[in-house]
């Protein structure tokens, strides 16, 4: 039993509250939830709608029909109707149109509070009753929502939900919805789940410029500062923010910025000196479709060779995309873990898609583990900072502990100063470059999923994991015969510990599915002689991918 | 095959402005009796910016505009480390302009002693942010159409904590104005050493800055915002150099409940 509901109106109209108090309420009932949003880039006005989908297993993906409609403007009625599925109930804060059923959200919010701001309390009432749930278990949360409002606020808000539930009349317990159940409690979206991962972590600086949709995380590391000790920066601009980072990475704290590709294009010659001065710098990039200003909130996967290549010259670095919110929360760590031990920035990918999405998740840990930043206490006199080893990795000491720590972004000796001698030139190079070893010997392998030998294999990196996964189980369950393998982490490729599990399924037929539409990781993987030949899913017109279509086009 | 490459010696050209620099910033640190392994030289790009690493200090020598927000970066991730910056005019009033603009009402406690000799001089001859009108480059072939950055009047308007201006020419009064800015515990200093550049600015010479610099008498009140901004107004006849302005507001990280009791990297390790 799956369903999928859909709020829609003008930004400001409430649909986010609305979507959370649902969101919130379900999990509440041990629900499985699985939550987008899709908005547009304004304040006021436009159409914006936030996806509940509900159900008696997990999900991992969004849906494209929604099973309910609650239009809160006659915009978002006209636009998206067609989008509802057969047999799917419309409802419409406004006079009845064709087969819309006419709720009044807003009058009713009105009688009851003098405003039609609680009309998202009422709509949730409604939905509460038409799909038969305990209407409590929504009044609970409400009152936990707006505790801090006060009494009077919870109480009204309870009458609106009350109210709004009566209006369901006799259709209440009409629409079928899953059984409450034992799903987990915890909500996350994927901006939290990178964010607590840092302040936990040991991240004690954050500098970043606000950018949809890396805002997310910069505003919860703002929001946790106080309880983890963080100092949270708004830099001047990216170029500051990366700066800013990389000086705080040198003087010895763990130190990331968050951004998206606009931004991140602003960082490149900061992130090449993060490589040439070998600082643990991490970049969060959350992606969305460019080129240049692009589609501001909405979702892509297309800076992937961007993030490679990006920054002059060549330095080693690595980049993790995970799947899931729960899987951004351990790679967060993981990746701090990484820039630690090699020295060497981390660009950690994501995308609008898997920042916003809301899904239920394990609680995650929140108490304080500081990584391990791979420094030496007690630097000798005749310490240098860049002193040349086999694996590259050369002793980190800290400014302040002693001998000097010198770094320069220009070619430098091993002690960190300036010189054009070109032979210690390549003897730096080779021992920086000669961590990329390191790095590629412990690149994760990609993920399997469903049955060996299966005659399709999809390949997904980042946040394509949950769609593909389900698009796997629907393909399955119709008779078909697919597995996938998803990469969480994308660079450096390893083909020794990924070709084997590509190689798994024994398959004729290889699908790499990406939000791009250049089949950028396809050619990744060829390159990296990961895969030979294979076919392209691509996806760019900035909508998150869903299992049904992906199925849809595979089983084609 | 080359074996022995040039290097340990500073790139700068005889008589140039740099060395004076160089050797009073020395003789400051130790008077001010400074820890050296808490002190970090941040620099950009630049012949000025190559300064650290003609010194002992730990050094960051980044890129081209960005010391700023570098040492940022290092001031509030250990704030009991000493974070000076050493930059040029195109460094810091060009490339870095923007930061300069944020760090200042940003307040944050680094010193910054720009060498300003109005002229590009690693890039060979072009106009930089203060060239005066009418300078002639091999790029500006008509002189310098742009107006000429006023660095002090635009610290001063943004209520920077203490702007001092001097000349490389004047090592004892360059003495002076680099210990008050060590000194200085309210935010951030900027110090622009008026520095003559042998090579590319045959207008603003040692001779013609000589002519020209007039230290503010006693009689002047760093703090009186109004006469600042007038003495910062002066250039031509007559250039004032000494301590012109003394802003009031608390320093960045004195304001960071973050930082009130260790720094950051004593945090981090839960020292």
């Amino acid at each position: 039993m799956d369903l999928c509901i859909r709020i829609a109106g003008e930004a400001g109209q409430g649909v986010q509250t609305t979507g959370n108090l649902l969101v919130e309420a379900f999990a509440s009932a041990g629900l499985h939830v699985f939550a987008t949003q899709s908005y547009m880039s304004r304040i006021r006005g436009g159409l914006n709608w936030f996806d509940v989908r509900i159900a008696d297993r997990e999900l991992l993906s969004g849906r494209e029909k929604s099973d309910l409609l609650v239009a809160l403007h006659s915009d978002a009625l006209h636009a998206l109707r067609g989008e509802a599925a057969d047999g799917g109930l419309v409802l419409f804060d406004g006079e009845a149109e064709g087969d819309a059923l006419s709720v009044p959200f807003s009058k009713t919010a009105k009688e009851l509070t003098g405003a039609t701001q609680a009309a998202n309390t009422v709509a949730a009432g409604t939905v509460f009753a038409l799909l038969g749930y305990d209407l409590d278990l929504l009044c609970d949360y409400l009152a936990v929502l707006f505790k801090k409002k006060g009494k009077e606020v919870i109480e009204s808000n309870v009458r609106c939900a009350r109210r709004g539930a009566e209006l369901a009349g006799e259709r209440a317990g009409t629409v079928k919805a899953p059984k409450s159940g034992t799903a987990p409690k915890d909500v996350h979206n994927g901006s939290e789940a990178v964010g607590l991962a840092a302040a936990t972590a040991g991240v004690k600086f954050v500098a970043s410029y606000p950018m949809t949709p890396s805002t997310g995380v910069f505003t919860f590391l703002a929001g946790v500062a106080d309880t983890y000790g963080i100092v949270v920066e708004q830099a001047e601009d990216e170029i500051a923010a990366i700066n800013m980072i990389c000086g705080a990475a040198y003087a010895g704290v763990p130190a990331m910025t968050t951004t998206s590709g606009g931004g991140f294009a602003l960082m490149c010659e900061g992130l090449s000196l993060a490589g040439m001065l070998e600082l643990p710098a991490f970049i969060m990039l959350s992606q969305r479709p460019g080129p240049a200003t692009g589609l501001p909130t909405r979702t892509g996967q297309e800076d992937l060779r961007f993030a490679i290549h990006a920054g002059h010259g060549e330095f080693p670095r690595a980049l993790f995309a995970p799947g899931t919110p729960a899987q951004a929360y351990e790679l967060t760590r993981r990746a701090l873990e990484t820039a630690h031990k090699f020295q060497t920035p981390v660009i950690f990918l994501i995308d609008q898609f898997l920042a916003d999405l809301q899904t239920g998740t394990p609680a995650l840990d929140a108490t304080y583990r500081p990584i391990d930043r791979h420094v030496v206490a007690d630097p000798a006199p005749d310490y240098v900072r860049y002193a040349v080893t086999k694996d590259g990795v050369s002793p980190r000491a800290l400014p302040g502990s002693g001998p000097f720590v010198v770094c320069d972004s220009d070619e430098h000796t091993e002690d960190g100063h300036i010189t054009e001698d070109l032979g210690v030139r390549v003897a730096l190079q080779d021992k920086r470059m000669a961590k990329l070893n390191g790095l590629r010997a412990e690149a994760m392998p990609p993920e399997p999923h469903g049955p060996e030998g299966a005659g399709t294999l999809l390949v997904a990196w980042g946040s394509t994991y949950g769609p593909c996964r389900e698009a796997v189980d629907i393909l399955n369950a119709g008779g078909g015969s697919v597995a996938m393998a998803h990469f969480a982490q994308v660079w450096p490729l390893n083909a020794e510990s990924a070709r084997p599990i590509i190689e798994r399924a024994g398959t004729k037929r290889v699908v790499v599915v990406e939000g791009n539409g250049g089949g950028q990781f396809a050619s990744m993987l060829r390159e990296a002689g990961v895969l030979d030949d294979c076919e392209c899913l691509p996806k760019y017109d900035g909508m998150p991918f869903t299992g049904e279509w992906i199925a849809e086009r595979i089983g084609r | 095959m080359i074996t022995e490459w040039p290097g340990k010696q500073p790139a700068w050209c005889p008589g140039c402005g740099n060395f004076s620099i160089l050797k009073t910033l020395d003789r400051v640190i130790d008077e001010s009796g400074i820890d050296r392994s808490r002190l970090v030289l941040v620099s950009g790009i630049g012949q000025a910016a190559k300064l650290p690493h003609y010194t002992r200090a730990n050094v960051f020598n980044g890129l081209h505009g960005r010391a700023l927000p570098a040492a940022t970066g290092i001031k509030l991730a250990n704030h009991k480390l000493e974070v000076v910056i050493t930059s040029g005019d195109g460094d810091m009033y060009g490339e870095g302009g923007n930061h300069l603009i944020h760090a200042i009402r940003r307040n944050i406690g680094v010193k910054v002693f720009v060498h300003n000799n109005q002229v590009y001089g690693l890039t060979k001859g072009q106009a930089s942010p203060t060239s005066d009108p009418g300078f002639v480059t091999k790029i500006q072939t008509q002189g310098v159409i742009l107006q000429a950055l006023n660095p002090l009047a635009l610290a001063i308007v943004e209520d920077c904590s203490f702007v001092a201006r001097t000349f490389a020419g004047a090592p004892d009064h360059m003495r002076k104005m680099m210990a008050e800015a060590l000194k200085h515990t309210g935010g951030f200093a900027l110090v622009d050493i008026l520095q003559p550049c042998v090579s590319f600015n045959t207008v603003n010479t040692h001779k013609w800055y000589r002519e020209r610099v007039r230290p503010v008498g006693d009689s002047h009140d760093p703090l009186d915002r109004g006469r600042a901004l007038e003495l910062a107004f002066r250039w031509g006849e007559e250039i004032p150099i000494g301590i012109i302005y003394r802003g009031k507001r608390p320093s960045f990280e004195s304001r960071l409940p973050a930082l009130a009791a260790k720094t950051l990297c004593e945090q981090f390790a839960g020292a």
